[in-house]
C-alpha cells in the first residue's frame, strides 16, 4: 500500500530533492505529483486525490499561507494533511503556519528519517486514498 | 539602527560557532558533503560562482556565498543524486540558489530564533569582498570552509535600519 504525495515548491531542484528523500526514507510512495505554487496545487487537487501535501511557503503567485487558507475553507480538501517544508525556522512563522491549518512544520535542513517520521505522524490511521 | 545587543551577538564567538555548525549540518544533511572551517585564502573566489540572499524584518542585510567550481559540481550532484556529466549549468545554478536559501534561512533562524524575517529570492552573483567590520552602519561576519571537493566562503552583513532598502 502506498501514498499519493503532492509536493508544492517553486524550485524544481527542491521538488526533485524531496522526491529523492521520500525514496531514501523508505516511505511508501505510490505516486508523487508536483506543483510550482498554490494555484497549480489547487488545480491538481481538483482532479487528483492525494493523501498528503508537502508545501513550501515563499512562492510566486499563491504562496503557502494562502494555499493553507484555501485548503482550510474547502469542505473536502481540508481533510488532507499538509506539512510545511521551509527554510524559515523562526517561532513566529512556525506558529503562524500551524494556526493556518498545517499539521506539521519541517525546517531545512532535514533528514530522510525526519521526513518519514513526520509523514507517519500526520497520516496516522487516517482513511487515505491509496494510490 | 539595530539594537546594540544584536550588534554584539553576531561578532561573539558563539555566533561564529553557530555559523560553523549550521553550515556543517546543512551540507551533511541535504547535500551529502562535509565542511570544516579553514583559514581564508580568497584567490579562488575570482572565478567562483556565488549567490546572494537579502533579508529584512527585525534584522536587515544580506548573505553572500561563494563556492569553488569543483565543490559546486559535487554539491549539485549530491543534492540531486546525479553524476557530474548529467549536470547542466541550469541545474548547478538552481542548486546553488537553493543552497544559499537554505543556509541563509537556517543561519538567521539559529542566530535570532525570535526574529521576524523575510528572505528575498537568491540571486546568482559574483563574489564581493565585504571587509569584516563593526561600524555604526553595518556589521560583517565572514568564514571560509574546506569541503572534500573544494572551498566555500560565506559572509553575513547586517545593515542598520537607516541604510537598509526593502528586499525584492
Amino acid at each position: 500500500m502506498a501514498y499519493c504525495v503532492l509536493i508544492v515548491d517553486d524550485s524544481p531542484v527542491m521538488r526533485s530533492f524531496i522526491r529523492r528523500v521520500l525514496t531514501l526514507s523508505g516511505f511508501e510512495v505510490g505516486e508523487c505529483i508536483e506543483a510550482g505554487n498554490g494555484e497549480e496545487a489547487l488545480a491538481l487537487l481538483g482532479a487528483h486525490p492525494v493523501d498528503v501535501i508537502l508545501t513550501d511557503i515563499n512562492m510566486p503567485g499563491m504562496n503557502g499561507e494562502e494555499l493553507l487558507r484555501r485548503l482550510g475553507s474547502d469542505g473536502i480538501l481540508k481533510s488532507i494533511p499538509a506539512l510545511v517544508i521551509s527554510t524559515d525556522a523562526t517561532k513566529e512563522r512556525i506558529l503562524r503556519m500551524l494556526s493556518l491549518g498545517a499539521e506539521g512544520y519541517m525546517s531545512k535542513p532535514f533528514t530522510p528519517e525526519t521526513l518519514r517520521e513526520e509523514l507517519e505522524r500526520v497520516l496516522g490511521d487516517r482513511n487515505v486514498s491509496r494510490a | 539602527m539595530f539594537p546594540e545587543l544584536e550588534l554584539q551577538s553576531i561578532l561573539e564567538p558563539a555566533a561564529a560557532d553557530t555559523i560553523r555548525q549550521v553550515v556543517s549540518d546543512v551540507l551533511e544533511t541535504m547535500f551529502f558533503s562535509e565542511a570544516e572551517t579553514t583559514p581564508c585564502d580568497h584567490a579562488w573566489l575570482a572565478t567562483a560562482p556565488g549567490a546572494c540572499v537579502r533579508f529584512e524584518g527585525s534584522h536587515s542585510g544580506d548573505m553572500l556565498l561563494g563556492i569553488s567550481l569543483e565543490a559546486a559540481d559535487a554539491i549539485a550532484g549530491g543534492f540531486l543524486g546525479l553524476d557530474s556529466p548529467e549536470l547542466t549549468d541550469t541545474l548547478r545554478g538552481q542548486v546553488l540558489q537553493e543552497l544559499a536559501n537554505i543556509l541563509c534561512g537556517a543561519l538567521l533562524s539559529h542566530l535570532w530564533p525570535a526574529s521576524k524575517l523575510a528572505l528575498a529570492s537568491p540571486e546568482i552573483t559574483a563574489w564581493q569582498e565585504w571587509p569584516v567590520q563593526e561600524l555604526a552602519s553595518e556589521t560583517v561576519l565572514h568564514r571560509c570552509f574546506l569541503l572534500p571537493e573544494g572551498m566555500l566562503a560565506l559572509s553575513i552583513r547586517l545593515i542598520s535600519a537607516a541604510r537598509a532598502e526593502p528586499a525584492a
